[in-house]
């Protein structure tokens, strides 16, 4: 494992762009060979032959849309008997979008993983606890998989209080805890609460995923808890988790530049954008054999960082922003329409309109939707109980749909 | 070491390598595998000089062989097994040894062949017992070991076998891909050609799979061993019943 992660970051930048160009023109074959709407899509940009990675921009883009249009499984790049693990996660449309992946797909990924493990130094004398919402489920079996690959203990994803999380760090004496941002603010709150010190836990490092550093968390958890912490990005519908990792200088992340082709764009013309521009993070995959991504747009804003990282890997760097480049709303990792959500929410209301705003709200330790519905004629019911009915129906349908907690608050009409 | 980029071959108006990269370090074992008439023979014919209607870039230790004769890319360091051994049947095994280093003998002298003979022969002792025998009366597996050491013969700093499994018995097939390992281990690199999927694979870093002219795959030998798309390729099996498989 550390051989095959050594042999990366010793490669020169020449070595790594003909690395790119072959997985990328593999990609492009087995896409356009297996895949009818690769197929088509090329065909229509009227390009034959990808001869440089300069040609990428040729290509159209992906997103959201495309993988609730061929819903199950018309992106799929191999035959469903080569697919060992199917996940699901909340689409933008109607339908779900469905991901697979081969063995050879999970087997990259799990390298993928532990490398990440291994940036953040942690090795088969930790203990890992990975604590993820449900909507990150398949994030959690990675971060497992990862962990057991480096050697260390893992205690796979459950649904635990935070005074069970909190139990199990202490008595499991865990070092390594792999959770969101919002969750671990949350952890540290009940600790201090509890009058419980940090010297009571073995815990020497977080990994905090699913979302951006809002400029104060990573640092009040370095503070309060005095371990080392460290940010993954990863995509909660494909691929998956630790497509970038930061290393030990935490000055951006290092993108898997040998398996996901990062660009920035402009999210309104979509054009390329030069080197520490903000812009949209785009990515292509290049070893994905179930599922490619042919230039598939993130929706994160990002920048790319030009200079070498001082721990002298070559992979391409981003500075992972805290914004989002289209109406999605980033809540524990997970992505959510908020044009979606509306259109579940008239059918579960069984209303033809609707007016709402919608805000991430933190409640017991993780982020829910909270949906302000306005009262109107339409959704007024004289018994109380009816209407109470609706709305629990509403809640627990768009929570089913999104796979995070969804609130729904009535509001009075403004005048 | 070698680095190939946007290669396509062509017979006459036919292209048979479609815009194909890859690329070789120093110290590797590297294998392109597919089936027949995938193009892996074609694209190692315009490595080593043998077919002239190519274009795209082939590099070999930063110096490109576009133009460069057979002669001159030997000399630069890339020696070829062929396909079906081509040895020189008429010729005893140690004349065939010999030829082998036809382009350094009049440059480094009769003393450094020599060297190499006896290097040679210990690597693979039953030529030397066969030393003064017409090559054409070896069997098999005793003429690929002679198409290797004959290529051994012009100190190749990278070795180029186009399916050294070919028509040899299992038992046979499994002490060439050995002695293949062995020379991977003592530091020469390798570019490996082969059918035989899993054989080669399993001595290989990386892998490469070649399908109809156009690559379609390449990673790590252990990703590619557990790969169900290295299995097609290699039995040439076709995507025909994808398409209704996945719309049932």
């Amino acid at each position: 494992m550390s051989e095959q992660i050594n042999k990366t970051v010793d490669m020169d930048d020449n070595d790594k762009t003909q690395r790119q160009l072959e997985r990328l023109q593999a990609t492009l074959n087995r896409a356009c060979k297996n895949v009818p709407f690769h197929r088509n899509r090329i065909r229509e940009a009227g390009l034959s032959d990808i001869t440089g990675l300069e040609d990428i921009e040729k290509l159209p883009f992906m997103d959201r849309t495309h993988l609730a249009t061929h819903y199950p499984y018309g992106l799929f790049a191999v035959p469903l008997r080569d697919i060992v693990r199917i996940h699901t996660a909340p689409g933008s449309g109607t339908s779900p979008s469905i991901s697979g992946y081969t063995k050879t797909d999970l087997m990259i990924w799990k390298k993928m993983v532990a490398g990440a493990y291994a940036e953040a130094n942690v090795t088969d004398r930790d203990i890992i606890l990975v604590h993820l919402p449900p909507g990150l489920a398949n994030w959690a079996r990675d971060y497992k998989d990862g962990g057991e690959a480096v050697g260390a203990s893992v205690i796979p994803n459950s649904p635990l209080s935070v005074a069970k999380t909190l139990m199990v760090l202490r008595d499991y004496k865990v070092t390594t805890l792999v959770t969101t941002p919002v969750f671990a603010r949350h952890l540290t709150a009940h600790m201090f609460d509890r009058e419980c010190h940090p010297n009571a836990l073995n815990l020497k490092q977080i990994i905090l995923v699913g979302e951006p550093d809002d400029g104060r968390t990573i640092s009040e958890l370095r503070d309060s808890l005095h371990v080392d912490v460290w940010l993954n990005y990863g995509l909660s519908e494909i691929p998956g988790p630790a497509i970038a990792h930061e290393c030990r200088y935490h000055d951006g992340l290092h993108i898997n530049d040998d398996h996901i082709l990062p660009e920035i764009i402009d999210p309104a013309t979509g054009v390329p954008l030069p080197t520490g521009e903000k812009g949209e993070l785009v990515l292509t995959t290049l070893s994905a054999r179930a599922f490619p991504l042919i230039r598939f747009r993130t929706g994160d804003m990002a920048t790319l960082i030009s200079q070498v990282c001082p721990c002298g890997a070559t992979s391409t760097r981003i500075q992972w922003l805290a914004e989002q480049a289209d109406n999605y709303m980033l809540i524990s990792g997970i992505r959510v329409s908020q044009a979606q959500v509306r259109e579940n929410l008239k059918i579960a209301l069984k209303m033809p309109a609707l007016g709402c705003t919608m805000k991430r709200s933190c409640r017991s330790g993780e982020d829910i939707l909270l949906i302000a519905l306005i009262m109107d004629e339409h959704l007024f019911s004289d018994e109380i109980k009816n209407l109470q009915q609706l709305i629990a129906h509403a809640e627990e349908t768009l929570t089913e749909q999104n796979g995070i907690k969804v609130k729904l608050r009535l509001t009075q009409q403004r005048a | 070491m070698l680095k190939i980029k946007n290669l396509r071959c062509c017979y006459g108006k036919i292209a048979v390598v479609h815009t194909v990269s890859l690329s070789v370090r120093q110290g590797e074992l590297i294998s392109i595998i597919g089936a027949n008439g995938a193009g892996k023979s074609t694209l190692l014919a315009a490595v080593c000089g043998l077919l002239k209607s190519w274009s795209g870039e082939i590099e070999f230790k930063g110096l490109p062989l576009n133009g460069m004769s057979a002669p001159a890319i030997v000399r630069q360091g890339i020696s070829m097994v062929p396909e079906g051994r081509q040895i020189f049947s008429p010729l005893s095994v140690m004349d065939n040894l010999k030829m082998g280093a036809y382009t350094r003998f009049r440059k480094e002298g009769k003393s450094r062949v020599a060297e190499d003979l006896d290097r040679v022969v210990q690597m693979f002792p039953i030529l030397k017992e066969r030393s003064a025998q017409l090559a054409g009366t070896l069997s098999g597996g005793e003429q690929q070991m002679l198409a290797i050491g004959r290529a051994l013969m012009a100190r190749p700093t990278l070795l180029v076998l186009d399916e050294p499994s070919m028509g040899l018995a299992p038992k046979i097939v499994e002490m060439i891909f050995s002695t293949i390992q062995d020379l991977s281990h003592s530091g020469v690199t390798i570019l490996l050609v082969e059918q035989n999927a899993r054989a080669a694979l399993k001595i290989s870093d990386r892998g490469y799979v070649l399908e109809t002219g156009k690559m379609v795959l390449q990673g790590s030998a252990d990703e590619l061993l557990v790969d169900d798309d290295v299995k097609r390729a290699y039995l040439g099996k076709d995507y025909g019943d994808f398409l209704d498989e996945r719309n049932q």
